[in-house]
């Protein structure tokens, strides 16, 4: 699989995925989120977190959700985590991620506290809940270089 | 004690418009919703012209137009003074009725036209794909990707470990539904016959912990439901008025990743997690509104797409504890044959999912009226409906009666 080109800087252009003839959206980094797709161009895994509460958020936050602030800043998660939940997908939704059905898609809880959607890859233990996974970065079906979670 | 809202309204017209998978005429959710809407007008023995207030569920995915809410009024001809598309996922069916409710009772308006309409079959190619890239999001979920059954999966898997259930109790849902979808004419599955647990278990597996006799079927054909609503002082020159007793609502996120950033909120609480519904909030207030109580329902509709749900759904709404939603359908509470009436339909599981589940309401007025045939539950007065959408995001319950309560 050949390394994906994100093409950071042009975000209104967005990036079609589709399976078959249905539009599966667009997925680009938007002005909000740029620093997170900008973090996985260099292996880093970015969430926001808010200065006054000291607390971190998922990355897409644009206020913060004690005390409402919009001064958000960007930090790098020590990308240390536990399964927090996982499903195990034998029918994909397109003929790309067909390809590598089955496999395992779930929450990751961070040691920072954020949920994240993600990709777990059993390495070498079993994928199960609390099971300790940490971050590394792989293409996946939808050639996009994304953050997945190594379990075991 | 019922408060203001409870029983101030009450349905006295309903249309509905259906095609099976093997009909030889198509509807479009535009025909399908205009034929009911008018059949529900003319049930009520109102005018147009006296439709003050029109909702609408979400745009049909089949039928996509900028404001589809208008784009259905202009077939209709008629001219409110409140009208929009409830959004709210499925919950945004029963929503329709409760902005109704809202509307003949604020003083401006005397009827409220509800509607919610889908068509399927000739128009989606790709249900798998297309639910996916609607439910998921789109830069932090879709990427990896899910599929619709694989995010539900992703309560399912924290329901079981954290309460227990097990496959088989997930699995006697879908054997009950099919019990009574067998019975309905219209169902999808009825003519596929009765299922065991086994049956459930030896399907093949879509996205763990959920197999295919999990999952709801996308009803083959297309639905249309319509209600006319007015208020109490107007119900009553209107012969089988159906009361709305109560009726709830809540909604908690959009994409089921980022509900694990939600925190301090009821029916949350102090830490994120996955298995507190706003069902149970809806659920409260419809029967803090109505002053009816969980032993008071005589029939219930979930709408639920995957089996684990119903047992959540039947927990949040004051059928059984937290976290027993399996021991309590295990024990034969929810028996097609002798149990509480759940999901007399067949519900999404068997009968199928479609147009935000409104018919479910239908469904129920049919039942505590006496009129569903094959299928007719004796004796029921009071019952319960439950709209869900989104990734267990949006809830509405509501409580219609046969009687008004004094």
């Amino acid at each position: 699989m050949s390394e994906p080109a994100i093409k950071l800087e042009d975000w209104a252009q967005g990036i079609p995925m589709r399976a078959g003839p249905v539009s599966l959206g667009l997925y680009q980094p938007s002005p909000e989120t740029m620093e997170y797709w900008r973090g996985i161009e260099r292996r880093e895994l970015m969430i926001r977190h808010c200065g006054h509460c000291n607390r971190f958020f998922h990355p897409k936050r644009i206020v913060c959700s004690d005390c409402g602030s919009p001064d958000l800043t960007w930090k790098k998660a020590a990308g240390n985590g536990k399964v927090y939940s996982f499903s195990e997908i034998h029918r994909a939704p397109s003929e790309a991620f067909a390809k590598g059905a089955p496999y395992i898609n779930g929450i990751v809880r961070l040691e920072e506290g954020v949920h994240l959607f993600t990709r777990f890859i059993p390495d070498p233990g079993l994928v199960k809940i609390d099971a300790p996974a940490r971050l590394d970065f792989r293409v996946l079906e939808s050639n996009w270089l994304l953050p997945v979670f190594l379990v075991g | 004690m019922a408060s203001k809202l409870g029983y101030s309204a009450a349905i006295v017209g309903i249309g509905r418009c259906m095609t099976k998978r093997d009909d030889a005429e198509k509807l479009t959710a535009l025909q399908l919703g205009s034929i009911s809407s008018a059949q529900a007008i003319q049930k009520a023995g109102i005018k147009r012209s006296q439709v003050g207030a029109f909702f609408t569920g979400r745009c049909p995915t089949s039928y996509r137009t900028l404001q589809y809410n208008q784009t259905l009024l202009n077939e209709l001809k008629i001219a409110p003074i409140f009208n929009t598309e409830v959004t709210a996922h499925g919950a945004g069916a029963l929503g329709t009725i409760e902005l109704g409710v809202l509307a003949v009772n604020s003083g401006l308006c005397d009827y409220a036209l509800c509607v919610t309409n889908e068509a399927s079959g000739v128009w989606l190619k790709d249900k798998v794909g297309q639910n996916a890239a609607g439910e998921s999001n789109p830069q932090f979920e879709a990427p990896f990707g899910p599929t619709t059954p694989s995010l539900y999966a992703q309560v399912a898997c924290r329901y079981m470990h954290e309460y227990g259930a097990t496959s088989e109790m997930l699995a006697k849902v879908g054997v009950e539904s099919r019990n009574w979808a067998i019975t309905h004419p219209y169902a999808a599955m009825r003519n596929r016959g009765k299922i065991t647990i086994d049956d459930v278990l030896n399907s093949r597996m879509i996205a763990s912990p959920l197999h295919l006799l999990d999952c709801a079927v996308n009803y083959p054909g297309g639905i249309s439901t319509a209600f006319i609503i007015t208020r109490a002082d107007l119900a009553k020159n209107h012969p089988n008025p159906t009361w709305i007793a109560g009726f709830g609502q809540q909604t908690t996120h959009e994409w089921i990743s980022e509900r694990m950033g939600a925190y301090d909120l009821d029916p949350i609480g102090a830490e994120p997690n996955l298995t507190n519904t706003g069902c149970a909030t809806a659920a409260k207030q419809a029967y803090e509104m109505s002053g009816l109580k969980p032993k008071d329902i005589d029939i219930v509709q979930t709408s639920a797409p995957f089996s684990f749900v119903h047992l959540m759904m039947l927990e949040e709404l004051g059928f059984c504890k937290k976290g027993e939603g399996g021991p309590f359908v295990m024990d034969g509470n929810i028996d097609a044959d002798g149990g509480l009436p759940f999901c007399t339909m067949g519900g999404y599981l068997s009968f199928g999912q479609m147009a935000q589940g409104l018919y479910n309401l239908h469904e129920t007025v049919d039942q505590i009226w006496g009129q569903a045939e094959g299928r007719q539950v004796p004796d029921a007065e009071v019952g319960l409906v439950h709209g869900h959408g989104g990734i267990l995001a949006s809830h509405s319950v509501m409580i219609v009666s046969r009687e008004r309560a004094a």
